[in-house]
């Protein structure tokens, strides 16, 4: 059972930082393939701006609900994955073989780069996921068992 | 298309594994029966598999198209064909049993349940096609989560057994990872194919012989080899009744199988690595686990006890078959594994029903279900047959082909341990039976309806392999002799 946190500071600048960090943290995601960044890093940091709203706010506020929603999606973040590397099968390639993604219009250089940023996406929603149930099930094992039993 | 096929038969179980919380998110009862499908779905692709690289040679399929050593290469030669047919077989053997006797108060979890048994499954297909040590890794450490985490799902003595598994497990992985680091550190490779090129001028360094030492050990408690066994007949015994037919039959066979990979296809296992005559320390740890684990059978009450101790000393026989260093010895080894592997799941099976159906759980209560059950004697019988090893069974061609394959390379010490094993899984089964017929308990509080279809399937089946294995034995071990020969024999 996670309180909101009674500091009128806290809760101010969480309202301002949280923003932040979620945009933060897709910049990461979709920058990492020119630079330092990718879906693991991009992952958690989605997950950690989840986790301060439900730090800051309690795990009942408003605010608190999409990480709740997000506790669902252990196994999407994978099947977005193996879903792209299954495409690239179909078009006659081996399994994550971007080349073979059959997208009308697109060259053999655009094809990879979707392809990562597809995986790559899959890969943050795995590890958001992830880090959102790990803090969770150490603090309140009633809202694991509540989302489990639907 | 045909060359996509080892890569469907790992994808398969994966993304029901992963789809598994999204699609059964609302509909729990959907859970069983998708696994089914999905395993019924792998079985042709097995069989389509083993035809295609029979006829057409063995595939190397490379992940995301990165050239080797880079990218993550799959194997399918014919011995890891041959595995996953069986592999496949035998898991959905497995999950058409567990429908009934799956744990009742699972709850919401039970999707999570479904989650692991095919995520086990598609790591256990990533160890036999891994063509890299490094994802052999991997996919050993995939398998043994998801068993820790089946095997504790009873609760209670079982969380203790998990948990014990899990402590030992872990020390195997750690120390195959140490070993698999050693050889990437004097080779600078991680890729199978690329280190039998590299390996023969380094084979003098002590790097590579303490990796070999070290991967043996590791995969040595992975297998339950004696002395590291301690942990498997406790996880096996409390494991749910729906699970352990899978773990027994597969996980520690699979180790195995890697042990073979490595120690006849990476290194050429014939050569003496640095003066260390690696086949003999094998062919000696195979032949006490063979004696040692079917004394401790002997001593055991509870059902599931004796087999899992009869599944450790069969272990020990199919390391002395495989260590002979001959094609014989090799053949009958592979072979021995493909029955033991049916037998210790008809084994398993046979518990689960006597638990499940019976209520009988220790050899002292075998006596209530005595006569008034056909399909559990009956199959008792065969199995019985088999693990002894008589003449219309897999088992005795195995073992016929292991003796000849020890009595070739002159090893008497190996016979003698694989005759004696026999004579102790004889003493065991035999009190089995001795406690069956003789009518002790008066009781007849035993529920004598008719077992489900689910159960006879999953005894029926697997007796019927236990025999198909053994009347068909000669085609098998040439199959075996032409197509899953290491290159080195």
């Amino acid at each position: 059972m996670i309180r909101p946190h009674d500091s009128i500071i806290v809760q101010t600048l969480g309202r301002f930082l949280i923003p932040v960090v979620q945009i933060f943290g897709l910049y990461v995601l979709f920058f990492g393939q020119y630079g330092p960044g990718g879906g693991f890093v991009g992952g958690v940091i989605l997950g950690t701006g989840m986790i301060l709203s439900v730090l800051i706010f309690g795990h009942d506020a408003s605010r608190s609900q999409i990480a709740k929603k997000v506790l669902h999606g252990d196994g999407v973040g994978m099947l977005i994955y193996a879903g792209v590397g299954g495409l690239c099968m179909i078009g006659g390639g081996e399994f994550l073989n971007y080349a073979n993604l059959e997208i009308p219009g697109l060259e053999t250089a655009s094809r990879r780069s979707l392809g990562i940023v597809l995986t790559q996406i899959g890969v943050a929603v795995d590890v958001a996921v992830t880090a959102i149930s790990i803090v969770f099930s150490l603090s309140a094992e009633d809202i694991i068992e509540d989302s489990i039993n639907g | 298309m045909s060359h996509q096929l080892p890569a469907i038969l790992f994808l398969l179980p994966l993304f029901a594994a992963i789809s598994m919380p999204v699609v059964c998110l609302k509909h729990r009862h959907w859970c069983q029966p998708i696994s089914v499908a999905i395993l019924a779905a792998m079985v042709p692709v097995s069989i389509l598999n083993l035809h295609n690289v029979i006829h057409h040679g063995e595939v190397r399929y490379v992940f995301s198209g990165w050239a080797v050593p880079l990218g993550i290469e799959w194997v399918a030669d014919g011995l890891a064909s041959i595995i996953l047919v069986l592999l496949s077989v035998l898991g959905l053997l497995g999950m058409v049993f567990s429908g009934p006797t799956s744990p009742k108060d699972l709850g919401g979890r039970i999707v999570h349940y479904y989650t692991l048994i095919l995520l086990l499954i598609s790591a256990m297909t990533g160890i036999v096609f891994s063509g890299d040590l490094f994802n052999l890794f991997v996919f050993l450490e995939v398998a043994a989560i998801s068993s820790y985490a089946l095997i504790g799902v009873a609760g209670g003595r079982a969380l203790f057994a998990a948990f014990r598994y899990l402590i030992l497990g872990t020390l195997g992985a750690s120390l195959y990872l140490l070993g698999v680091s050693y050889l990437y550190a004097v080779t600078g490779t991680l890729n199978m194919a690329d280190l039998v090129d590299k390996l023969p001028f380094l084979l003098s360094s002590k790097a590579v012989v303490g990796g070999l030492l070290f991967m043996f050990i590791g995969l040595g408690i992975k297998m339950a080899l004696v002395p590291f066994h301690s942990w498997l007949p406790e996880a096996y015994a409390n494991a749910p009744e729906s699970i352990s037919p899978i773990l027994a039959s597969l996980v520690t066979k699979v180790a195995l199988l890697a042990w073979i990979r490595i120690v006849y296809w990476v290194f050429n296992a014939s050569i003496l690595i640095n003066d260390i005559p690696i086949l003999l320390l094998v062919e000696v740890a195979g032949a006490l686990a063979a004696v040692i684990g079917a004394s401790l059978a002997l001593a055991q009450r509870n059902i599931k006890m004796i087999f899992a101790y009869g599944g450790i000393s069969h272990i020990g026989i199919i390391l002395i078959g495989i260590s002979q260093g001959n094609p014989t010895g090799f053949v009958g080894g592979v072979f021995y594994l493909l029955n033991d592997s049916v037998m210790q799941a008809g084994l398993f099976f046979l518990a689960g029903v006597a638990f499940c159906q019976y209520g009988v759980r220790t050899i002292d209560d075998l006596g209530r279900i005595g006569k008034q059950a056909p399909w559990f004697t009956g199959s008792l019988i065969v199995m019985a047959l088999g693990m002894i090893g008589l003449p219309p069974t897999g088992g005795f061609f195995g073992k016929w082909h292991i003796i000849l394959g020890a009595l070739e390379a002159g090893n008497y010490v190996s016979v003698a341990a694989v005759l004696l094993s026999t004579l102790l899984t004889l003493a065991y089964f035999a009190r089995l039976f001795e406690n069956i017929f003789r009518q002790t308990s008066t009781r007849s509080d035993a529920q004598s309806g008719e077992i489900p279809l689910s159960f006879k399937l999953a005894l029926g089946v697997t007796s019927a392999a236990i025999m198909i294995l053994g009347l068909f034995s000669s085609p098998i071990t040439q199959l075996l002799l032409s197509h899953a020969l290491p290159p080195a024999l």
